[in-house]
């Protein structure tokens, strides 16, 4: 990896640690002779969700992003084939990612900084991006769900409610897929870096502003429905302002039931990734039974709802 | 209600788990000698559970009315208890949380 790393970037490296191998791609962080730090970002294993993005593609995304003036680690270059994966490297960032931490003292300005990054992050001209996917999520989470081969009752009643409460009529944009505590680079100023951005694909933005309402991303601080960091009229009239698209509150919570459903069968495909003997891990293992949680809170929004 | 991996796939992952990312780990050899014994614990557990039941006939008729938009009185009351019992056994703590 040193010498395609050296011929890229056309200096000489001095230091390479793997820092995670996650589920699917591996991070190293990359230290060059002129001193930059950067992070090389490496294809892995598997794949939580259909269509995730090549790193090809991952990397244009980003770019256009940071053209766009989104909070993203600056993209360097795209490396191609390195040891036999594809790769690129990126811009080393610093602060907090780990949600459990974030939630303990979020900076006060984080709620509305989601708000701002996701505005402009939903502006970016989607010919800019012409090879994200343009799919109805409802037949996305269908297939997925059924691939998983056995049934789920309770994830389906939250997609029909859900269907029922969303009308998909505004125009698609540039989505980013992903975008909750885990993937934010935090530090006690606020908002540093938006990362993550392998499931970018065109989607009603309600999608985005919905996701880091999902219980499973406020990392045990229940009361704070946006991500455990804050409150959600705040982020979404914030939103509002600045987009000048209004998502009503309760077309929000049937988002929310629907980013749920998202979530349990992306645990349960996990689950059927370590049982299929595509990449056997305790951790996928241990997932496919904890989508029992979102299908709980998915019944109890529901309830709630009355 | 379904559950997988069901005790004994569970059993499995961990056995390999400490086979091929704790083992390989390990150089004290009092440590590499108790993860072994770990190993054969859970060998005899995964033997001793039965492989995963067939998939319930009720779940897959139940999964199927729903997608064909017919969702019943009761369905929702149902739905939670059952899977209040998969979460008793799968992660009970979480429960307290909504209460």
């Amino acid at each position: 990896m040193k010498e395609a790393l050296e011929a890229a970037l056309g200096v000489s490296i001095t230091g390479a640690t793997l820092l995670a191998g996650g589920a699917s791609k591996e991070a190293w962080a990359v230290g060059t002779a002129d001193g930059r730090e950067l992070l090389v970002r490496r294809a892995a294993g598997g794949v939580i969700h259909e269509g995730t993005l090549s790193l090809e593609h991952e990397f244009e995304v980003l770019r256009a992003a940071h053209e766009a003036g989104v909070k993203a680690p600056e993209p360097i270059a795209y490396l191609g084939d390195v040891e036999g994966r594809e790769a690129f490297v990126m811009e080393r960032v610093h602060g907090e990612t780990i949600g459990r931490r974030i939630v303990k003292a979020p900076p006060p300005s984080l709620a509305l900084e989601m708000a701002d990054e996701l505005a402009k992050i939903h502006a970016i001209p989607r010919e800019r991006l012409p090879f994200l996917r343009d799919a109805d999520p409802f037949d996305e989470f269908y297939d997925e769900l059924d691939s998983v081969e056995e049934p789920h009752p309770a994830i389906e009643l939250g997609l029909r409610w859900a269907r029922e409460r969303i009308p998909l009529e505004r125009p698609r944009v540039v989505g980013h897929g992903d975008f909750r505590l885990g993937n934010l680079v935090v530090d006690e100023n606020g908002l540093v870096a938006v990362l993550d951005w392998e499931f970018a694909r065109l989607s009603d933005p309600a999608e985005d502003v919905a996701w880091p309402l999902v219980r499973a991303w406020r990392f045990g601080r229940d009361d704070l429905c946006l991500g455990g960091v804050g409150k959600v009229e705040p982020y979404l009239a914030r939103y509002g302002e600045l987009t000048g698209c209004e998502i009503p509150v309760d077309e929000l919570y049937a988002w929310e039931v629907l980013g749920n459903c998202k979530w349990a069968i992306g645990a349960l495909r996990q689950g059927r990734r370590h049982l299929r003997g595509d990449d056997r891990s305790v951790e996928f293992a241990i997932l496919g039974r904890l989508a029992a949680e979102m299908e709980y809170e998915i019944l109890d929004l529901i309830r709630r709802a009355g | 209600m379904t559950a997988r991996p069901n005790a004994r796939e569970l059993a499995a992952s961990v056995r390999e788990f400490l086979e091929t990312e704790i083992l390989p780990a390990l150089e004290d050899q009092r440590m590499r000698f108790r993860t072994r014994v770990a190993m054969n614990a859970l060998s005899i557990v995964e033997r001793e559970s039965p492989p995963p039941g067939p998939t319930d006939p009720g779940d897959i008729e139940l999964a199927r009315r729903i997608r064909a938009g017919d969702v019943r009185d009761g369905d929702l009351e149902a739905l939670t208890a059952g899977v209040r019992e998969k979460l008793l056994v799968a992660s009970p703590g979480y429960l307290e949380r909504y209460e």
